[in-house]
């Protein structure tokens, strides 16, 4: 059986059985998903996606179009507490292998799945609930760097896309990417080197036999000394289809470098240093072997003392393509690292050396209501929108005023008139038809009058129900709510290929 | 990627000035770098990329100069001063250097210890050389340019005066000015962007590399050379395949952009891969052989295909061609670099199915002129090159009203007996609008069949206008990309989006039938709104307030990112005290979805819970 492509290049018309899906509540708010379709769930339903925005079991998100507007689900989240206790208990041993990886949702490995599907029971099928809706899309580097199981700080995508774009990445390069962490950069930097699967070159011979010795294949080597890192993400990695893309290995880049058993591996031609000390990992990074001159002004006397290379019988290999100019990109967030890099790099002969840093931000894009239509309502700006209109309002209060002060006096008078009447002993039920007539007449004349607090609020309610909000008001846009002001300065270096002086000898013959 | 400089392609130099200039480099030719100096191509031919070159005047005055490799610790000394200068290299003894570490004038001045930048006097009269002197110094060819300063530095009176610190600064921005120096850099998109924005940055829409990357992340652009041909469930169209749609107004930088992410950029340099020595010698000595096939490659083709009759053939684009008279053979923009050496395939323009990107434009032709740098001359496209079979172009009018495009009209058939009867040129012309006609309905018809996995649009054009009739295009799960340099038409394409825009719109198109049933609308106020508009007025005015369907996307944003560059130097980090301003750049990106059909959204929003009864109740299951 050939692999399945990843979903991440190539997901097809639509969402398949082990395979990751991303369910997209909100912006910013996603859950992936290895699709499943068997029963093995602590549901009835099979395997179900909880949110805050409703139940989504798997079988509503199979075989779907990408795109598609998922309605969510009526699952009895309460009758599961028996099995689910069971399964929390097995997950807890899982988790104890993964370490500080407790979310490996998406990184369970495919046999898991597997094994998973084989289960005969059958999946009951979700009644559509009355509310709640998500979509289904295919991972993208994006998609996932928003839903990946945090194990450590990560590279976003205005930085990475930066960065790969300024290394200047390439399908059919080859790119080292040390430490991998929580493998954002990772998912990043294999779309960009991704020209298609060794297997498929593998597969039909023929054809490719002359393509495949040209053809050099894409690939990520990661490199990750912290155990749990390396294994979840080797899982995730597999999970998502990329393991053949992918190299994940476990180890201390600073003491041990980069090279690898076989020998064209990692020949990189890229490199991306997510590290605490990228200075102490630059001396594995060269052409030829350093001068001690240059090792002693490289190694930081504290640190580095200690793993100096001593003189080694091992013959010097390099784990840079010998073919291609090398581009380099260290990623830290405080100045004094940079500082240090930078040196290093000097010393160790890295050319067009440069530090950025990117500021990215996003617009809030919204309307804005001002006006006094807008009294009592939510979101809008109840002040008068123009002069006119306070002028008009306080006109409006001015002749309430009045008028209220009239029927006070009115009533005053009655009441008056009424004690004076009593006090000369005269019947009351005359005087009470007079005033109900008098009152009665205030009374209209208040009516014509401007409405009454109370009654502008009604109105604004009851006309609300016909305005067109969407496009009322004036569009504004403004900085969203919180940025990320300091991700990390970014430095760059290019390390051209060697160029000796029989070279130049050669080439000097060549074009004279 | 080009490891090296190659013959017939486009380089760039960087001059002392901080200038580029764009060469295409031919062999046995001069390059002028003005007051900088001359020197021969085939100097530079065959030399790795990122080397920084002097010219060393000769003394005879009369042949070019040589040309000396300066090594990278020489570089640095200069940048930091003598007190900073990195330990020279074990490998530095290969690069023909001459052993000068750092400039003379700051090794002499070294030992000058930190002094009051206050006892510098910044004034032009004490330096005594006289801009004459310089330029007669110049002239004698007194070496290169290290000297001249050299020299300067001496005859400045106040060097004593100067710090350690000023001096290097001082070092660094006469360097500017009389060195002889340039560095090899490979014209790619960045070099490209860099260029035009120095020139003409309105050209490419004020687009930077930080931006460029971000549209290629957000539209999702990878190499999908392998990715499968799928059928839509139509059964007709084609869906995915890593096919992106492009509206450019940057004159094909965005398209070379996303290209260079898809891998049919640059054109194939299977010996750089290869590696072996061997390879490349025949690769270069096979060059100008090549260059003589591809002129002959038109007349090639015309015999194919009149022995072959209908066959699936395509000659060089002529109709293209004979548009650009102004352009060159082939032979001379090109670079023709087939694998191998046997008369090559004939594969029909635009005729790949995966991996593609389709220009939609505005004009006949598009215009995309920036390809030109990396081999592509749209106006004589090479066969070879990857953009050939995978860079489509279509118009609007095609796209919309093909049929009133006339090159969508299918040319008389004539029968077998009637060809043999024409004259063989004639024949030919017969064959020749067969298979224009047939290539230009063939990409009209997939275009309009749609199924794209992106759109990217960098216009100055309406932008949703151009929603309006593409994103029904892209499939679902597909990613959107609009570039504008300013954020107002982007804020304005998210409000079309806006979710009260999306919520009066499904009321529009779904709440009249249960307006007979319930009294919902309390909670949906914009009911009546819009009961009133689609009872009074015209399409006209639903435009206005729809101009796009706002529920086929999902999570539309607005978003900007600026690099902000520094200065790394020893005690002098810093960033730099000036750069480009003019246009911020934004982008809008969102995802296109596939809304449930006849149904109002419901949502168990976190906004309380009151608000949740209506809209719910009017879910039909
Ligand atoms: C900030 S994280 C990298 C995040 C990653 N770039 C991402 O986008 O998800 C840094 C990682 O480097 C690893 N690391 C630190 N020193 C290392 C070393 N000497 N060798 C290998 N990995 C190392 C740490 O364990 C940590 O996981």
């Amino acid at each position: 059986m050939t692999p399945q492509p990843s979903p991440f290049f190539d997901p097809g018309a639509q969402s398949v059985a082990g395979s990751l899906g991303v369910l997209q509540l909100k912006r910013d708010h996603l859950i992936p998903a290895i699709l499943s379709a068997s029963s093995d769930s602590d549901y009835a339903e099979g395997h179900v996606e909880n949110t805050r925005f409703g139940s989504y079991p798997h079988s509503t998100l199979l075989n779907q179009p990408w795109g598609t507007q998922v309605l969510a689900s009526v699952v009895d989240t309460g009758s599961r507490s028996s099995k689910s206790k069971k399964r929390k208990r097995d997950e807890g041993d899982e988790g104890e292998n993964g370490g500080d990886a407790p979310t490996a949702k998406a990184g369970q490995s495919k046999s898991e799945v597997v094994k998973a599907e084989r289960s005969r029971s059958e999946v009951v099928k979700a009644a559509t609930a009355s509310s709640g809706f998500a979509h289904l899309v295919p991972p993208t580097p994006e998609t996932w760097t928003l839903c990946l199981p945090h194990r450590t700080q990560v590279v976003y995508t205005p930085d990475y896309s930066y960065i790969l774009q300024r290394l200047r990445v390439r399908p059919g390069d080859h790119i080292i990417e040390a430490g991998a962490g929580s493998g954002s950069f990772t998912h990043a930097s294999v779309r960009a080197v991704f020209n298609g699967y060794p297997w498929e070159s593998n597969a039909d011979e023929e054809t490719t036999a002359k393509k495949r010795e040209s053809k050099r294949e894409g690939h990520v080597y990661s490199y990750e000394y912290h155990a749990p890192r390396a294994e979840q993400l080797q899982k995730e990695i597999a999970s998502h289809g990329l393991d053949s893309l992918v190299t994940v290995t476990n180890r201390d880049v600073y003491g041990d470098g980069f090279c690898l058993d076989s020998e064209d591996e990692p020949n990189a031609d890229v490199i991306f240093l997510d590290l605490p000390a990228p200075w102490q990992a630059l001396k594995h990074l060269t052409r030829s072997p350093p001068s001690p001159a240059v090792l002693n002004a490289v190694s930081d006397a504290s640190a580095d003392a200690s793993d100096t290379p001593q003189p080694t019988s091992k013959p010097f290999r390099s784990p840079l393509n010998p073919k291609s100019t090398t581009r380099i990109c260290t990623f830290s967030p405080c100045i004094e690292q940079v500082t240090k890099t930078v040196s290093a790099l000097r010393s160790l002969g890295w050319l067009e050396i440069g530090m950025s840093e990117i500021q990215a931000k996003r617009l809030e894009v919204r309307r804005e209501r001002v006006g006094l239509q807008e009294e009592g309502l939510r979101g809008a700006n109840p002040t008068a929108a123009t002069v006119q209109e306070a002028v008009q309002r306080l006109r409006d209060v001015e002749d309430r005023a009045k008028a209220f002060h009239g029927l006070q006096k009115v009533k005053q008078d009655q009441v008056m008139r009424r004690a004076e009447a009593k006090k000369r002993g005269e019947k009351t039920a005359a005087a009470t038809s007079e005033t109900n007539g008098k009152s009665g007449a205030a009374k209209a004349k208040l009516d014509a009058l401007p409405p009454s607090k109370h009654d502008r609020l009604e109105r604004a309610k009851r006309d609300l129900e016909r305005r067109a909000l969407f496009k009322e008001g004036r569009l504004v846009h403004r900085t969203e709510p919180e940025i990320k002001t300091h991700t990390s300065y970014l430095v760059f270096a290019i390390l051209p290929r060697e160029w000796s002086r029989e070279d130049e000898d050669k080439a000097r013959k060549k074009w004279g | 990627m080009h490891s090296y400089v190659r013959p017939n392609t486009h380089i760039a130099l960087r001059l002392p000035s901080g200038q580029l200039k764009i060469v295409e480099i031919a062999p046995n030719t001069n390059i002028n770098l003005g007051k900088y100096g001359t020197f021969s191509s085939n100097q530079i031919l065959g030399r790795p990329y990122y080397l920084t070159f002097e010219l060393l005047d000769k003394d005879d005055g009369k042949s070019s100069p040589e040309l000396r490799v300066v090594p990278a610790s020489e570089l640095h000394a200069e940048a930091l001063g003598s007190d900073y200068a990195p330990p020279a290299e074990a490998t530095d003894e290969s690069v023909p250097a001459e052993g000068a570490t750092g400039f003379d004038i700051v090794g002499e001045d070294g030992e000058v210890i930190m002094r009051n930048n206050r006892l510098t006097v910044d004034d032009p009269s004490r330096q005594t050389l006289s801009m004459e002197e310089i330029e007669e110094l110049k002239k004698a060819g007194a070496g290169s340019g290290k000297d001249i300063i050299a020299r300067i530095m001496a005859s400045h009176m106040g060097i004593e005066e100067k710090t350690q610190f000023s001096l290097a600064k001082y070092t660094l921005r006469k360097s500017r000015k009389y060195m002889k120096r340039f560095t090899v850099l490979p014209l790619d998109i960045g070099m490209l962007t860099e260029y035009v924005t120095e020139k003409e940055a309105y050209k490419i829409m004020e687009l930077r590399e930080e931006t460029l990357g971000l549209i290629c992340s957000w539209a999702n652009v990878h190499c999908a050379s392998s990715s499968r041909i799928l059928t839509a469930e139509d059964g007709v169209s084609q869906i995915g395949g890593g096919r992106w749609l492009v509206v450019d107004d940057t004159g094909g930088l965005v398209t070379a952009a996303m290209a260079e992410k898809m891998g049919i950029l640059y054109p194939p340099t299977e010996e750089e891969m290869e590696g072996s020595e061997e390879a490349e010698e025949a690769a270069t000595e096979a060059a100008p052989q090549e260059a003589t096939l591809t002129t002959n490659v038109p007349t090639e083709t015309t015999e194919t295909v009149e022995s072959n009759g209908t066959q699936d053939v395509m000659v060089a684009d002529t109709e293209a061609g004979a548009a650009s008279t102004t352009q060159n053979p082939p032979a001379e923009t090109s670079e023709p670099r087939p694998s191998t050496r046997k008369p090559r395939q004939h594969i029909p323009q635009m005729s790949a199915q995966a991996n593609t990107l389709t220009v939609l434009h505005p004009n006949n032709q598009p215009n995309i002129s920036h390809l030109k740098y990396f081999g592509f001359d749209t106006g004589n496209p090479v066969p070879t090159h990857p953009l050939y079979t995978h860079l489509k172009s279509v118009s609007w009018l095609q796209l919309l009203h093909p049929e009133e495009d006339p090159s969508y009209i299918e040319p008389e058939t004539l029968t077998d007996d009637a060809l043999a009867n024409l004259k063989s040129s004639k024949r030919g012309n017969y064959y020749k609008k067969r298979r224009r006609w047939e290539k230009t309905k063939r990409v009209v018809d997939e275009t309009r069949a749609g199924g794209f996995d992106g759109l990217v649009i960098a216009t100055g054009m309406e932008t949703k206008t151009i929603l309006k009739e593409v994103i029904p295009l892209v499939r679902g799960g597909g990613k959107i990309v609009v570039y504008s340099p300013n954020a107002e038409p982007l804020v304005e394409l998210c409000d079309y989006y806006s979710k009260d825009r999306r919520a009066a719109y499904i009321a529009r198109e779904f709440g009249p039938q249960q307006n007979g049933t319930s009294k919902k609308m309390k909670t949906e106020p914009e009911d009546d709104e819009d009961d009133e508009g689609t009872n009074s007025t015209e399409n006209g005015d639903d435009d206005d307030d729809f101009p796009v369907n706002p529920t086929l996307l999902l999570a539309p944003s607005v978003q900007t990112a600026r690099a902000r560059h520094w200065q790394v130097l020893p005690q002098r980090t810093h960033p730099f005290m000036t750069s480009r301003g003019g246009a911020e750049g934004y982008l809008f990106t969102a995802t296109r979805v596939l809304p449930v059909e006849g149904k109002v959204e419901a949502r168990g929003h976190g906004r309380g819970k009151k608000r949740k009864v209506g809209p719910d109740a009017a879910v039909p299951s």
